[in-house]
């Protein structure tokens, strides 16, 4: 079996890339998608942590509760991107600044 | 004596009538304002027969007055804490007489100015100011304070002035009228500075009482030199002299009322009135400064051209040798002079003014062009004005002095009193004597030069003209003046001057030497003959014939430095107080801008700076509020980053 | 009705300034008639005063109490409406109504913005009555204060061309003027208490306790008593300064009076008279009735300097008029020349001196008058006032040219007009000063002689150049400009000339009021003055 930290260091690419992504890309699905990898970026670290302590499960659990939540949140975000799209004819969060004018 | 008891001692007639010749000519001065200007004729029958109405009262008073113990009468014209200002007469012999005098030879000039100003357009400002002026020579001549005198001295200087400036389109007459005002003001100055001096000192004006206060020479010596400045610049005294050649530009029987027979007079009257106050000291002053005027005046008579300035010159000669006596302590002597003079000095201006006038009605008729006063155009003229030849030698006989007329009378008193003087005193009382001695000999040069130059020889410019007598009004005043320059009306005796008018006028001393008279017949004679043997000669001096260029100096040295004067005031006051002004304000603009630039730059500056600090301050921190998503994320990130970097660290 | 005359002079013509706010600014002739009503009905109550009006003391004295502030330690603030007549102010009240009423028929000239107009002119109306007849500091400094704003617009808005300018310097300098006054009202008012003395102490402004020595606070700025010094003089002496500087502004004096010119000339005519008659005196007037009586002490040590300034004024002025090339400036030179006369009068300590001063500017307010309603004549019909542009109207206009001469002979000062009463009272006043105890010497009397030669040159002199002569005009004016008097300019002169002569020949009416006050006044600032001098 691998050591921890292997996952530790792939879970932390996984976080850093799904930032990078967040910041980084102007479309909002896009940043949907780096939400989903930082997600499963944490997802990663809650298995890997877990494995340190065999017998328990609040690790997996959490992970799948995690996968749920996700889920649920990239079906209204999605839903939102695209009510906005329709609004707006856009899916740049920046072009959506009706309140800052 | 109360003034009640001297208003008992003479009857009421005499008191209307001493009225009547006061207020009448006062009366014809309101009247001819009053007569319209369409009937402004009525004014040349009006004033004189109100004059002549006057003139009668005068003649009672005089009568009445005669060696009488001096009328007065006195009210209170106004009052200052416990001192009153009175204003009162006072008729003695010598007012009385100056009275008649003063109302005759104005109701004379008035009958004469009938013919003379006949036609002129201001006929009844003419009229007007002749009355004024005699009511206000009356009262120089019966006041009974130096206050009133010193009033009327003044009104007599305004009528001179409005009758000199009658022609007032003339430039020359405005111009002669406002200096002779000037002058005189100067004198009245000075009189002025005399009446403090007698008030400060004496307490009151009135001569009487003057006479009766203690002496104090310092004082008197001082009031007496400065009253003595007003009748040098009335009877124009050296140095105050140039008004009166210039003030005959005036009308020709004004010259001769005013400027002869009284105005001129009245300063030479005043001394007598005010002869007490005179300190020795003051009185050599009075006696120099008579002696030099005599002086000038007659050597300056010698070169002139003008007819009337002749005349004005020897009428300051006169005026001269009147003041030399009154400084040599002679009153009576200046007074019987001032009275002769009065006559035949004016009848002289009315002969010329018949000269003139005839030649202007001449010149009218055949548009012919020349100045008629000057007398070298002129030549001959006896045949042609017989009348006016006859009343030009009498009354010329009497300025020069020839016995049997009356100018020899009043002259003689003049030399005996200078001589007794002379032999009492210093001696250079007897340059004073030679002086006059002199004078009395250029008077007869000068006389008979006029005489011969105008009547005898060839006619000259007047050859082609038809020249005729004047009427009947202008003569009949001449012929009564010529009339009263003889030697009958002052003395019974031709060659006494101690008639009944020397003896009476004042405390009469008797100088009368037989020496005396027959010297100065003489002496007369003689300058007669002098006259008879140059009468072909000219004497042609820039010098005298510009009165010894005292107008000029005067113009140079004071007027042009006064104009000057004033002309610096004025720029003074433009430059220095109003630039003073302006450089305040300016300074004060400055000033102003200069805080307002502080306020705007550090004032200001300091709370737009915070103002400014805060709103970037807001701004900094507004830019994260940039509604943009991914940057709150990235900036959370961020601090996140950096916080764990701190904790760890 | 006796007991409020003063008050109805003084506020007959504020009520109709106040009725003249109701009436329609179209309607012209309402206000003509309103203020001359309101002036005629002053000549009533001011021929009702005169009958009760006797020679002697204050009459006819009105004193109600006005502002009294308890200030706690600081005692107690008083001022009282507080006024009355004696001889020094009735006959200046008497010629303000006179020559306020001949001011109001000549405004008939003035047409635009009428209503304005005769409102500010009643308001200044009755602020001059105030001034004259106020004997509260408080109460005199507000009616002062209040002539200087009518004034402003007066000059301001109906004046010549260059009216801002003179409406300004005008308004800068007397305002200059009123706050050295009001440094020494308000030095003057911690010095004096009412003379009651017990507790609290009431501080008072009544001049008639100002000029009492013992009513003073000991040790007080202005304690007679107790003099404390600033610099070479003492404070009383310092504060006597600013009020003669004050009030000589007003007079004006010698250096102070370059607004006078420039006012007088863009002023209209109706207001160039009631500042050369009326509002000069005012400077005469403060002087006579609040510098000399409150600090005798000074007027005795410094007297010779006013006298001085009197003198400087009088030769000054009338040089200046020699070099003026408009008539009105000439004029206005002439008044100066002529208060001057005021001064040296006031500072001789005389009776003679003091009553003819009093008699110099009541006979200076009619002649004044009478000089710029005949500039005015000259200035309505053709709008030039060059001298050298004028020669020989006296053959144009003889009336008017006999007008002119009586005139300019009474300003001169020929005895007759009544400047020859009041200037030789001035000069034997002056004369007799020292040899009183009086502090000036002689030499001011005599060099101030030369003012009449003075006087008699530029008047003259003016007479000649544009009067005498050959009828001719320059400056593109045609002689059917220049009409003799018209009825309305007879109506207004006449009765000048005639007063100016009356006054000029029978002088005792106006002397005999004046005379206890003259007395009073110069005895008491002698006596008083020397009793302070350690």
């Amino acid at each position: 079996m691998a050591p921890v930290h292997h996952f530790l260091y792939l879970g932390a690419f996984l976080f850093s890339t799904g930032l990078i992504v967040i910041i980084t890309k102007r479309n909002t699905i896009m940043v949907l998608l780096g939400l989903e990898l930082m997600l499963n970026a944490s997802n990663l670290n809650l298995v890997a942590f877990n494995s340190l302590h065999p017998g328990s499960l609040q690790g997996q659990m959490f992970a799948l509760f995690v996968i749920v939540v996700a889920v649920c949140e990239a079906a209204v975000g999605l839903a939102i991107v695209l009510r906005v799209y329709r609004q707006y004819r856009t899916s740049v969060p920046d072009h959506v600044n009706e309140l800052n004018q | 004596m109360t003034p009640l008891d001297t208003l008992q001692a003479h009857s009421s007639f005499f008191v209307i009538c001493l009225g009547g010749a006061l207020a009448l000519p006062l009366l014809s001065f309101l009247l001819c304002f009053y007569v319209s200007e369409k009937y402004s004729w009525a004014t040349s029958v009006l004033a004189p027969f109100l004059m002549m109405a006057s003139t009668v009262c005068a003649a009672v008073v005089l009568y009445q007055a005669w060696n009488h113990p001096a009328f007065t009468w006195q009210r209170v014209w106004f009052s200052i804490a416990d001192h009153t200002f009175t204003a009162g007469i006072h008729v003695n012999n010598a007012s009385a007489l100056m009275l008649f005098v003063v109302t005759g030879v104005s109701f004379l000039v008035h009958v004469y100015s009938i013919g003379y100003m006949a036609g002129d357009t201001a006929l009844r400002r003419y009229f007007a100011m002749l009355g004024f002026f005699t009511f206000s020579m009356l009262g120089i001549v019966v006041s009974d304070n130096l206050l009133l005198i010193f009033v009327f001295w003044e009104l007599v200087g305004f009528s001179s002035y409005m009758l000199i400036g009658h022609w007032n389109e003339s430039p020359a007459a405005a111009e002669a009228s406002k200096r002779a005002f000037i002058i005189n003001r100067v004198g009245d100055a000075g009189f002025l500075i005399g009446l403090m001096l007698v008030w400060t000192h004496g307490h009151t004006f009135n001569i009487e009482a003057l006479r009766a206060l203690p002496l104090d020479p310092a004082w008197m010596t001082a009031a007496s030199l400065c009253i003595f400045c007003g009748v040098v610049g009335k009877s124009a005294q050296f140095p105050l002299f140039t008004w009166l050649p210039d003030a005959m530009e005036g009308p020709t029987p004004v010259s001769a009322l005013i400027h002869a027979a009284t105005m001129v007079t009245a300063g030479v009257f005043l001394l007598g009135r005010a002869h007490f106050l005179f300190t020795p000291a003051a009185l050599n002053v009075v006696a120099i400064t008579g002696a030099i005027t005599a002086l000038l005046g007659a050597f300056a008579a010698l070169s002139q051209h003008d007819i009337k300035k002749v005349l004005a010159y020897s009428t300051m000669s006169q005026l001269g040798l009147m003041v030399a006596a009154m400084g040599a302590g002679a009153p009576e002597a200046a007074l019987l002079h001032l009275f002769t003079h009065a006559f035949f000095k004016a009848c002289l201006f009315l002969s010329a003014g018949s000269i003139i006038h005839a030649l202007h009605q001449a010149q009218h008729q055949s548009h012919v062009n020349f100045d008629v006063q000057d007398i070298r155009l002129l030549g001959g003229l006896r045949k042609k004005l017989p009348f006016t030849f006859i009343m030009f030698v009498v009354s010329g006989s009497a300025l020069a002095g020839l016995p049997l007329f009356s100018g020899f009378l009043s002259k003689d008193a003049i030399l005996a009193a200078l001589v007794h003087w002379s032999n009492t005193g210093d001696a250079w009382h007897w340059v004073v004597l030679l002086v006059v001695a002199l004078v009395s000999f250029v008077t007869v040069l000068y006389t008979f030069r006029l005489v011969w130059t105008i009547f005898n020889g060839e006619e000259k410019s007047t050859a082609s003209l038809v020249v005729s007598e004047p009427p009947v009004v202008m003569r009949a005043p001449m012929a009564v003046l010529a009339l009263a320059s003889v030697w009958i009306w002052f003395s019974w005796n031709p060659f006494s001057f101690s008639g009944w008018i020397y003896n009476h006028i004042g405390a009469a001393k008797d100088f009368h030497g037989g020496f005396v008279s027959m010297a100065s017949a003489a002496w007369v004679l003689l300058a007669l003959a002098v006259a008879y043997a140059s009468r072909g000669r000219k004497l042609d001096s820039r010098l005298l014939a510009q009165g010894f260029y005292v107008d000029l100096f005067s113009r140079k040295a004071i007027e042009q430095p006064t104009l000057q004067l004033a002309d610096l005031t004025h720029r003074a006051d433009k430059k220095w107080i109003d630039g003073f002004l302006h450089a305040t304000a300016y300074a004060q603009v400055i000033v102003a801008n200069l805080t307002g630039w502080f306020d705007r730059a550090i004032v200001d500056g300091f709370v737009d700076g915070a103002a400014g600090l805060a709103k970037s301050i807001g701004s900094f921190t507004r830019s994260f509020q940039g509604g943009k998503i991914q940057l709150y994320i990235f900036w959370a990130a961020f601090a996140i980053i950096i916080f764990i970097i701190w904790t760890l660290l | 009705m006796q007991p409020y005359l003063i008050s109805l002079l003084i506020f007959i013509p504020l009520l109709a300034a106040f009725l003249g706010l109701f009436l329609p600014a179209t309607s012209t002739t309402s206000f003509r008639t309103l203020a001359l009503t309101a002036n005629v009905l002053q000549v009533i109550v001011l021929v009702v005063m005169l009958s009760h009006f006797h020679p002697g003391g204050l009459q006819l004295v009105e004193l109600k109490p006005w502002i009294t502030l308890n200030m706690g330690s600081w005692g107690v603030l008083k001022a009282s409406y507080f006024v009355g007549v004696d001889g020094l102010s009735l006959p200046l009240v008497a010629l303000a109504v006179f020559v306020l009423l001949v001011a109001t028929v000549s405004s008939w000239k003035i047409t635009e913005n009428v209503k304005g107009y005769f409102i500010l002119l009643l308001i200044l109306n009755g602020a001059i009555i105030g001034s004259f007849t106020a004997l509260d500091f408080l109460l005199f400094y507000l009616f002062f204060e209040f002539m200087l704003l009518p004034m402003f617009f007066l000059i301001a808005i109906w004046g010549g061309p260059r009216r801002e300018y003179a409406s300004i310097k005008f308004f800068l300098y007397t305002l200059l003027g009123s706050v050295l006054i009001l440094i020494v009202l308000i030095a003057l008012y911690v010095s004096v208490q009412e003379p009651s003395g017990s507790a609290p102490l009431v501080h008072s402004f009544n001049l008639l306790h100002m000029a009492d020595a013992s009513n003073f606070i000991p040790h007080a700025l202005l304690d007679p008593h107790h003099i404390s010094k600033l610099g070479p003089l003492s404070f009383r002496a310092w504060a006597f300064l600013l009020l003669v500087i004050g009030f000589g502004i007003k007079l004006p004096m010698v250096p102070l009076h370059t607004w006078l010119p420039d006012a007088h000339v863009e002023a209209p005519t109706p207001i160039s008279v009631i500042l050369a008659a009326l509002l000069l005196k005012i400077g005469g007037y403060g002087l006579a009735r609040i510098a000399f009586p409150i600090f005798p002490e000074a007027a005795i040590d410094l007297g010779w300097f006013v006298g001085l300034l009197g003198v400087i004024s009088i030769i000054y002025g009338g040089l200046n008029a020699m070099a003026s090339k408009d008539l009105k400036r000439l004029i206005a030179y002439s008044s100066v020349s002529h208060m001057g006369f005021v001064l040296l009068g006031l500072s001789s300590l005389t009776a003679e001196g003091t009553a003819g001063a009093v008699y110099q500017m009541f006979s200076h307010g009619l002649i004044s008058a009478m000089l710029f309603l005949l500039a005015g004549v000259l200035s309505d019909r053709t709008a030039n006032r060059t001298i050298a542009h004028y020669s020989g109207l006296a053959t144009k206009m003889p009336t008017y040219t006999a007008f002119v001469l009586i005139a300019f002979f009474a300003s001169l000062g020929l005895p007759g007009f009544s400047g020859f009463i009041a200037e030789v009272m001035i000069f034997l006043g002056a004369f007799k000063s020292s040899s009183v105890g009086g502090p000036l010497h002689e030499s001011l009397a005599i060099i101030a002689t030369s003012g009449l030669v003075i006087g008699a040159a530029y008047y003259l002199w003016t007479m000649q150049r544009m009067f005498f002569g050959v009828f001719n005009l320059k400056g593109q004016m045609s002689p059917e400009q220049l009409p003799d008097l018209n009825r309305r300019e007879y109506i207004m002169l006449v009765p000048l000339a005639v007063a100016v002569l009356v006054f000029g020949i029978f002088p005792q009416p106006v002397l005999s009021i004046i005379d206890p006050y003259a007395q009073h006044f110069a005895e008491f600032v002698l006596r008083s003055g020397k009793s302070i001098t350690p």
